[in-house]
């Protein structure tokens, strides 16, 4: 394989090389293959805490691992229902602008020592951060283009829930920034493998950075957007066919950037391997990322068996005060551990 | 603390008044919801905070009281078993109660021990019903999945008994049907240990659950006073701290040989609702054994009615213990005359009245359905709470919509339809 | 009930209400005029007993009467909490009006309201008669009352050449 690399020409490696970074790994397909994953895995996660056998029928030697596949095949048979009081431009491509906005940050987020130099290297934090906040707001919009009172009381539960979680999320992150020095994601890896793993270094930090992932998703106690016995489905609810697959799996693959935020901040990223070349300083550092990514979304998935709802307005009071709290001594551990690193 | 209760009337004027006023939503949570089981929330929200609700009920509404005019007296026990779909034992005994008491004849012993323990067996299927409805209303399926198939054992149980999984048709006037069969004794220990398994993991998962906690405690609360000013039935009445069970007021059945407590609770909330049913259930478990314990011998149906059976029935009563139905069950013609009936339910007080004027069928039945005495609910204790507190309070109640008859907390179960016809 | 019990409650009620008691019930049958009714009812209320079971009507065609029945509880009277009291009252069928006693115990609140959709009996001073449980098309027909016929009677369906399912 390196000598058919030998052949193209110099000057287009790094585009091949972004290219296959925004298709394949980590992007598009390894997204969609990690979706069917981690939807199987909470649904089976899920079922057997609940004794009972979770998806089993579709590819039953693997324990029904194609079960999404199968779900996806049948809605795209589906009837693509527009309801007839609805914003129509809004209600119909917003699902796609939320699936390209989810898979954007992890454009940002370095995987391997051998990153791709397209996108500015010295920010990649701060852009990642900024494509993430985004999604929300077309949450919001979505909400109000469907013309139906619940899923406008979810949109409006989504402005709520995005009011009390921003703030610490922010501070979190500016926590890493104050504790590492720079925004440049391939640096804080560097800086990881030098001395110890984000979380060790400043657990508080970590610790409200996964608080605001889970209310940013809606996964676990916070899926007050989507309550199913008060809203039926939140601002999804006159979603069918593709469109609802879409709104399904948006979640996922939002927190999947977020994870591999996560790992890359706090977990060391790639930290026990480095390299070079195509090799060994993309695909297999890559892996090592990857696979962090996977075990903390597994983790956040799971709390959906375990915690029932949260109410709205102790979310947003919890949120302003002990969580807003912890992310305030977050900052204050990271200006003081940035002065032994 | 005293509530303030005050019925905002549905007129025409007042509703107008509502609609018109800034930021009222008015929210149809109707029977084709995710949370509101077969009938319909009308609710008003002014943000967050629901100001009004309508309970629109009715929606599988089946005719029992009318329809029972048009038969025979035994036909109305399945009628009367179908609006309370998850606690059938109980209401079969009211009617059959009622019945005897017109007719003036009293089951064996041992016939009244075999309704205590399959009542309370209903009971405790109720009450995990109860458990698990509300569960799937706050969002965790887990304790869904677990409540009911803790059901399980019992539904087993009883099928042993009967051969039916819920509805079982069980009594009858005069005694019961089946007889327990050999090892029942044996399968039923083995589900009430079961079953005191599983509460260890239910307090640990859900009744510990900080998130439950947070949500329940504080909810829906309702005073003592308004509660007896409300008439609201059953557990709701005992966790709101007023210490009535008609199994010990007013005792039927064999109860009054039984050493069992009354629990109640004191704040009158959401979370002393979930706590009551689980120490209901603690004292149901006591209760079967110590029937199982002393159980008498005998007959399982009236003496009369044994004597008037004929020799074929005699020798399968003898054989298997299973009662047929004589000419006298299906022709049974009770004096004129008028019975009431109450029995404790799991979801509270189901009410029957019979009228009889000497004819093979009933002048009047009356049933009332505990849900349907626990709607003030909806209107009195609800306004005040937020969105999200609906199905925390309706599930609490144990409401069963299809029948206006439910118990508790929420599950809806308006059970209510059953009663009026 | 123990007779001096008996005797208290319906020396309290004086003569204008009719005492019966059904042992096997433990009913205490209660019977009063219309224009006695709401008094008797706060006395009754006084006395302990709470709250309101159930309100019924029995249709009595054929003496073109209807009785109207609530049935009282207690809840926190011990002494008479086994006790179920039958407060009956007689309408005429053509004008079928009585005082409605929510406001003594509003736990008769919805009951009334079924009986009201049922059988047409109007209680005076309900707050809020609308149909409960039935829908649109029989709002008004009153169904429970025995001159409504069911559309179709069992005996004719299963007749041969009856009427059909």
């Amino acid at each position: 394989m390196m000598d058919f690399l030998n052949l193209i020409p110099v000057t287009w490696l790094p585009l091949l090389e972004s290219v296959f970074y925004a298709l394949v790994f980590p992007g598009f397909i390894a997204i969609l293959l990690l979706a069917f994953f981690i939807i199987w895995f909470e649904r089976k996660a899920a079922a057997r805490v609940q004794m009972r056998y979770g998806p089993l029928w579709v590819s039953k030697r693997t324990g029904g691992i194609a079960q999404l596949l199968a779900d996806m095949i049948r809605f795209s048979f589906q009837e693509f229902i527009v309801p007839e009081g609805a914003d129509l431009i809004p209600f119909v491509f917003l699902p796609g602008f939320l699936l390209a906005f989810s898979v954007l940050p992890t454009l940002f987020i370095p995987i391997g020592p051998y990153y791709s130099h397209i996108f500015p290297a010295g920010y990649t934090l701060l852009l990642s951060v900024a494509f993430t906040l985004v999604i929300p707001v077309y949450l919001v919009v979505l909400g109000w283009a469907a013309d139906n009172k619940f899923s406008f009381i979810g949109a409006l539960r989504e402005a709520y829930l995005l009011i009390s979680y921003e703030v610490p999320f922010i501070l979190a992150i500016a926590s890493a920034f104050l504790l590492y020095g720079t925004l440049n994601l391939v640096e804080v890896v560097t800086i990881q493998e030098r001395s110890l793993p984000g979380i060790i270094l400043n657990p508080v930090a970590a610790l409200v950075f996964l608080i605001a992932v889970i209310r940013a998703t809606g996964r676990g106690p916070y899926d007050i957007v989507e309550a199913d016995s008060e809203l039926v489905f939140g601002p999804y609810v006159e979603y069918s066919s593709l469109m609802f697959g879409f709104v399904m799996g948006v979640p996922y693959i939002e927190l999947y950037s977020y994870s591999l935020l996560f790992s890359v901040l706090f977990l060391g990223g790639w930290a026990p391997i480095t390299g070079v070349g195509f090799l060994g300083g993309l695909i297999i550092p890559g892996i090592v990322t990857f696979v962090k990514a996977v075990i903390v979304m597994c983790a956040l998935v799971f709390l959906r068996g375990v915690y029932p709802r949260y109410k709205l307005d102790k979310a947003v009071r919890a949120g302003w005060s002990w969580v807003f709290y912890l992310a305030l001594i977050a900052l204050l551990l990271s200006a003081f551990m940035s002065r032994v690193l | 603390m005293t509530q303030e209760i005050k019925t905002i009337p549905f007129t025409y004027e007042a509703l107008s008044q509502l609609k018109m006023s800034e930021g009222v939503l008015e929210l149809q949570i109707g029977p084709a919801h995710a949370g509101s089981g077969h009938m319909r929330i009308v609710a008003w929200v002014e943000g967050d905070t629901v100001v009004k609700v309508d309970p629109d009920i009715g929606f599988v509404h089946r005719g029992v009281e009318k329809l029972s005019e048009d038969r025979i007296y035994i036909k109305a026990i399945p009628m009367v078993e179908r609006p309370s779909l998850v606690d059938t034992v109980n209401a079969n005994l009211g009617y059959v109660m009622a019945l005897e008491r017109l007719l003036g004849i009293e089951p064996p012993p041992r016939a009244q021990y075999i309704r205590v323990i399959t009542a309370e067996i209903s009971r405790i299927m109720s009450h995990l019903y109860g458990i698990a409805i509300y569960g799937i209303f706050m969002g965790s399926s887990t304790v869904f999945m677990w409540a009911m198939a803790d059901r399980e054992p019992f539904i087993d149980l009883l099928q042993e008994l009967t051969g039916a999984r819920i509805t079982y048709s069980h009594i009858i006037p005069g005694g019961v049907r089946w007889d327990l069969p050999k090892d029942f004794a044996e399968n039923a220990e083995i589900a009430l240990k079961y079953l005191e398994n599983r509460t260890k993991d239910y307090e640990k998962v859900w009744i510990n659950n900080p998130v439950v906690v947070a949500r329940s405690m504080g909810v829906g609360k309702l005073s003592a006073e308004g509660a007896i000013r409300l008439g609201v039935v059953g557990p709701n009445l005992r966790a709101s701290g007023v210490k009535y069970d008609i199994r010990k007021e007013e005792p039927y059945a064999a109860y009054e040989e039984f050493d069992f407590e009354v629990p109640t609770f004191k704040e009158g909330d959401s979370y002393s609702r979930l706590l009551q049913r689980v120490e209901e259930i603690k004292q149901s478990i006591h209760i079967i054994r110590q029937a199982l314990k002393r159980l008498p011998d005998g007959k399982i149906i009236y003496e009369d009615y044994y004597k008037r059976m004929s020799p074929l029935m005699k020798k399968i009563y003898d054989e298997k213990g299973r009662v047929k139905f004589t000419l006298m069950l299906t022709s049974l013609s009770p004096p004129k005359g008028e019975a009431v009936s109450r029995v404790e339910g799991g979801r509270g007080e189901m009410f029957y009245y019979l009228v009889s004027d000497g004819g093979k069928a009933p002048y009047r039945f009356r049933v009332v359905t505990p849900s349907f005495r626990n709607l003030p609910f909806f209107t009195h204790v609800m306004p005040g709470h937020k969105l999200a507190d609906i199905p925390v309070i309706y599930g609490r109640i144990d409401y069963f919509p299809p029948r206006p008859i439910d118990d508790g907390l929420f599950e809806p179960d308006p059970r209510y339809l059953v009663a009026p016809s | 009930m123990s007779s001096e019990q008996l005797e208290k409650l319906s020396g309290l009620l004086g003569d204008t209400a009719k005492v019966a008691y059904n042992e096997r019930s433990n009913l205490i049958r209660i019977e009063v005029e219309r224009g006695e009714l709401r008094n008797v009812a706060v006395q009754l209320r006084d006395y302990g007993f709470d709250h309101c079971s159930s309100v019924t009507v029995v249709d009595y065609p054929k003496e073109d009467l209807m009785e109207v029945v609530w049935h009282l509880s207690s809840y926190s009277r011990s002494e008479v909490s086994r006790y179920t009291i039958g407060l009956v009252t007689s309408v005429s069928r053509s004008k079928p009006e009585v005082a409605s006693l929510t406001d003594v115990w509003e736990s008769a609140l919805f009951l009334e309201r079924e009986t009201h959709e049922m059988f047409g009996v109007n209680f005076v001073g309900h707050p809020d008669l609308r149909p409960l449980l039935l829908p649109e098309e029989l709002m008004g027909t009153w169904p429970l009352r025995k001159d409504y016929q069911l559309k179709k009677k069992r005996e004719d369906v299963f007749k041969k050449g009856g009427a059909s399912l």
